[in-house]
């Protein structure tokens, strides 16, 4: 039962994919209905994996000497990345029935969405990490194929080669960790690896360590290897809510709260994984106060989110930080479809062209509003709970101060929260007309999503029970429901908070007054909005490299007799070091 | 240095190379390169056979050398072809003027 759970939740998206590739772009109906069938029966099989967790591998593949065994292990940490990524993965596939209505080629879309579905499952259930990296690579390359999805629009194009170029640092520092690993404890798995760890030298483990520190914030999108995440939301967005925001991006939290057992006892891992999360969720945030592009202020928003759970993996939360992965992904994914709504409504991304929408899209209003409302921190709502837990470790087990700043992020999140939401859906009417508020396919994905922000907190105790009982090398605290919430009611800490996030939504609502208090000055905010100069090494990079491929294109000239010419100088110089015996 | 005829016979394969590898280096014409070609092959043949023979394990060389030259017909047989379509349909047999990429 077991094996067949874990089996199909890889291979049913994988072969949907190639199904909706088979059907043809002539039959768009057939298409939508085949991914939708494939990607709820993926989600289902998901659901079904929580009936029996297992903390040893359940499928094993033997593939000889260097590859090791191929294991797949359903612990409580995978399947609740299995489950986001295939619950969320088909409610965006139902959203897309009608955001991607009318394209032309609907089959490579679906063909990738449910290949993505299968690899982000097949990378949480790995209990290998050669087969996690393989399922990191498919993954970072369905994200670029999808941000270059629209491969007319150069945009589109460079956003795509961007993030494939940033996320194949993580997956180059993932390989060499793994075959460090293998070459010193010879075995790929990652169970072996958490015991054997204490005995590990000190030096080795430090470096597997902060290479994969470097893998997440590549995958994660921290700082400063953020740049790529904003310029992927040329991306259609529903790939943006699934890929972008509940899933992928979630992979480098994943990647350090799975093998932090392993490198807690190195000097200072913990202090950087921190520090990493600490500058993400500041800097993005002011970002995110910065845009105009209603995308990019809600990717700004993700990366500063995700901060927040790497900060909270740094001072050793494994709990707190998940739980914020869980909410986190519901609340976003739900912003982002709503977002897609309002943009597939407006036909624009723009918010300054945008405003008073809530009267003529009531429902999105209403979703988006209870999305906002996750987002500040608000009670009832998951984000609530998972922030304020994320807050009352960071005081108990931090340093004050860089909980003082992450409590001054809360606020900085209610300010640009409040933003997005009245420059979209309050205010004076943009310039644009609604053309058509919300079809029945979007208005369930939604609704579902929306249902999900304000109860999903109630899973905690179920979840910290499911992570204690199938992680034997973490250290997870048991909660349950009740003690979470009157642990809540009784910190005084949420009153601080929730005190700091009004206040961050005052700063927005009297921003006038506020600007002329504090006059910040015109260089710093372009400062910010430039991103902070972080993109001039990356645009470096590519003008070298086109720059060089300019001037080598001469080498290229088509003359038989010029390419012999380098074949016998070759061939000269190899034999040179050949007798030199180097 | 004293001359064996195992020696001769590896400088005659060095010799030959080099004659091949001019032979591409500086002819123009298809034809020509095909030819030239021919004789690079048959400066390795020459090269087996008389490693076969230092090594003495002559059977083995000989039996490679026999498949090395049914391959290498078929290489000339295929490159002829292709130069009689090209002077047939471009109608010239000069490499420079073959070259179609710009840059």
């Amino acid at each position: 039962m077991a094996v067949l759970c874990v089996s199909l939740c890889i291979c049913l998206p994988w072969i949907g994919s190639i199904a909706v590739w088979r059907c043809g772009n002539a039959h768009s109906k057939l298409q939508h209905s085949v991914a939708s069938v494939f990607a709820v029966a993926t989600g289902v099989m998901s659901l079904l994996l929580l009936l029996n967790p297992a903390e040893t591998p359940v499928v094993r593949i033997p593939m000889g000497d260097f590859f090791g065994e191929l294991t797949l292990v359903p612990d409580g940490l995978g399947i609740i990345l299995a489950i986001i990524a295939s619950v969320v993965g088909s409610l965006a596939v139902v959203f897309s029935i009608d955001y991607m209505h009318g394209d032309p080629q609907l089959g490579r879309y679906y063909a990738l969405i449910l290949f993505f579905i299968g690899a982000m499952s097949g990378l949480g259930l790995s209990g290998s990490m050669l087969l996690m990296f393989f399922f990191w690579e498919i993954t970072a390359f369905c994200s670029y194929a999808l941000i270059s999805f629209h491969n007319d629009d150069p945009k589109a194009v460079s956003g795509g080669v961007k993030a494939l170029i940033v996320t194949q640092f993580g997956g180059i520092g993932l390989l060499i960790g793994a075959l460090i690993i293998r070459s010193y404890t010879g075995s790929y798995q990652i169970g072996d690896f958490l015991e054997t760890a204490p005995a590990l030298e000190s030096g080795l483990l430090s470096a597997i360590g902060f290479g994969f520190l470097l893998a997440a914030m590549a995958k994660s999108a921290q700082f400063p290897l953020h740049t790529w995440l904003p310029d992927a939301m040329e991306a259609p967005t529903p790939v943006t809510a699934l890929i972008h925001a509940a899933t992928m991006v979630n992979a480098g939290v994943y990647l350090l709260a799975r093998f932090f057992p392993a490198f807690e006892a190195v000097a200072g891992w913990k202090t950087s994984v921190m520090l990493v999360g600490l500058l993400s969720a500041l800097l993005a945030a002011l970002m995110a106060t910065r845009s105009d592009d209603i995308k990019r202020a809600l990717a700004y928003s993700t990366i500063s989110q995700l901060g927040y759970m790497i900060y909270a993996v740094g001072i050793g939360g494994i709990f707190a930080s998940m739980f914020h992965l869980l909410s986190h992904a519901v609340f976003k994914a739900l912003l982002f479809l709503g977002a897609g709504a309002v943009i597939q409504a407006t036909g624009t991304r723009d918010m300054r062209r945008m405003g008073n929408l809530s009267k003529k899209m009531p429902f999105v209003h209403a979703t988006f509003m209870i999305g906002c409302f996750a987002l500040a921190g608000l009670p009832l709502a998951n984000g609530f709970f998972s922030k304020e837990l994320i807050l009352e470790f960071g005081l108990q087990r931090g340093p004050q101060w860089v909980f003082l700043c992450m409590l001054a992020g809360a606020g900085l999140t209610a300010w640009y929260t409040l933003r997005i939401y009245t420059m979209t859906f309050r205010g004076q009417s943009g310039e644009i007309h609604v053309v058509n508020p919300a079809p029945p396919a979007m208005k369930t994905s939604l609704a579902i999503l929306a249902a999900g922000v304000l109860t999903t907190w109630l899973f905690a105790a179920g979840f910290s029970a499911l992570l204690a009982d199938s992680l034997p090398y973490h250290n997870v605290h048991v909660t349950t429901n009740i003690s979470l919430i009157h642990e809540i009611i009784r910190a005084p800490l949420t009153y601080v908070a929730l005190l700091v996030i009004v206040a961050g939504g005052a700063c927005w609502q009297f921003r006038d007054r506020v600007v002329k208090k504090f006059r910040i000055p015109a260089r710093v905010t372009q400062f910010v909005e430039s991103g902070y100069g972080i993109d001039i090494p990356y645009t470096a990079v590519v003008r070298i490299t086109q720059r060089a491929s300019r001037l080598l294109r001469d080498a290229h000239s088509g003359q038989l007799n010029l390419n012999v010419a380098g074949i016998s100088a070759a061939l000269c110089i190899l034999l040179t070091l050949l007798l030199a015996g180097v | 240095m004293e001359l064996s005829s195992l020696n001769i016979l590896f400088i005659g394969a060095a010799a030959l190379l080099g004659i091949g590898m001019y032979g591409m280096l500086v002819s123009h014409n298809l034809i020509k390169i095909v030819v030239a070609i021919q004789i690079l092959v048959k400066s390795a043949l020459l090269a087996m056979i008389s490693a076969g023979l230092a090594r003495d394990e002559i059977q083995l060389s000989q039996s490679l050398a026999l498949t090395v030259i049914v391959a290498d017909t078929i290489v000339a047989v295929i490159g002829i072809a292709l130069a009689v379509q090209v002077r047939r349909r471009i109608g010239t047999l000069d490499v420079r003027e073959l070259s179609k990429l710009k840059g």
